[in-house]
């Protein structure tokens, strides 16, 4: 048994987890109802199909990131110094609250003035619901995934989300 | 309390709709970018005499700053907008506004009323939400990281 706190492989039924000391009864935690609700606990965020992600160098310009955006049709990508650790994220939304009207004076920039410095990431073996919380109470779109390795390869977006979840949940035909 | 999931159901104005930004379709692109800026905003709608004709996103924002200077700024946002967009009405239900949304690739939907006024915007955050309402045990009773592992265990 699996606790949903720690992710501790525990004996089953364990009253509490042998490592954080989590209660695992059902004193907390109502039992799962549904599916979706099951699956939000057991799942791991690798099932939403994260997409490949675009890493760009520090010094890159505002004007090649543009480029890359539109041409691969992505809505972020994210930004890594000269050892190729994250050090931000340059979003759509970026684009808009920070380059504003008067972009064309930025476009030869280097894109780390710009970007969002020390994104909010997950483990790429964290649960659903993490994401989910994540997005919903942090309002972020997109969430990059920290391998084991700490590598920074894959990212879920919103999207992803929503297709999960309707992909999942009861809908009565309209 | 409860809450039964019905997708099918549940009309869009349960999903949070937005109060939409309107502009008028003669304001200059230079004006509807900052008017995106100041207010946060992912999008603004554009109307002729009240009737929603248009919509211009963050994704148009993006391809017009990418084609560098060559954009004259003083346009009217007619030239760059997305002319007659996709638009749901009130009566609409959630499970059909999101199959729009993924079918298309939106992540903003106008909803307008029966003669073409803009009332509202559905957003993926606020469908995202309106789902999430429907498990938040699940969703918000979480540890601040995954793997989150306390140094001593609580209690005396």
């Amino acid at each position: 048994m699996e606790c949903p706190f720690c992710a501790h492989a525990n004996i089953e039924g364990a009253d509490e987890c042998q490592q954080c000391g989590q209660p695992l009864g059902d004193m907390h935690l109502s039992a799962p109802r549904t599916f979706v609700e099951r699956g939000l606990l057991t799942d791991r965020v690798s099932e939403l199909n994260p997409r490949k992600l675009f890493a760009v160098g520090h010094r890159t310009t505002v004007q090649q990131v543009l480029q890359l955006l539109v041409e691969k049709r992505i809505g972020c990508v994210t930004v890594v110094d000269d050892d190729q650790k994250t050090i931000g994220i340059f979003s759509e939304r970026d684009c808009v609250v920070r380059l504003g009207p008067t972009f064309c004076d930025h476009l030869s920039r280097p894109i780390s003035e710009f970007m969002t410095t020390d994104p909010q990431t997950l483990p790429a073996d964290a649960k659903v619901a993490f994401a989910l919380q994540r997005m919903d109470v942090g309002g972020y779109r997109h969430i990059p995934l920290v391998a084991s390795n700490g590598a920074v390869t894959e990212i879920v977006s919103v999207r992803d989300i929503l297709q999960y979840l309707t992909d999942r949940m009861p809908m009565s035909p309209s | 309390m409860v809450f039964e999931l019905n997708l099918g159901t549940d009309s869009v104005t349960h999903a949070h709709p937005q109060t939409p930004s309107c502009v008028e379709s003669e304001t200059s692109i230079r004006g509807v970018l900052a008017q995106l800026q100041s207010e946060q905003r992912g999008c603004c709608l554009i109307c002729r005499e009240g009737l929603l004709v248009g919509i211009f996103t963050e994704r148009d924002a993006i391809r017009l700053m990418a084609s560098g200077t060559k954009v004259n700024l003083d346009q009217p946002i007619e030239t760059a907008m997305t002319k007659t967009p996709v638009a749901i009405t009130n009566a609409e239900s959630v499970a059909s506004a999101i199959a729009t949304m993924s079918r298309r690739g939106f992540r903003q939907l106008p909803v307008v009323d029966d003669q073409g006024r803009p009332v509202g915007i559905v957003k993926a955050a606020g469908i995202l939400h309106y789902l999430v309402e429907h498990f938040p045990h699940y969703v918000y009773n979480l540890p601040p990281a995954p793997h989150h592992t306390p140094q001593q265990r609580e209690g005396a």
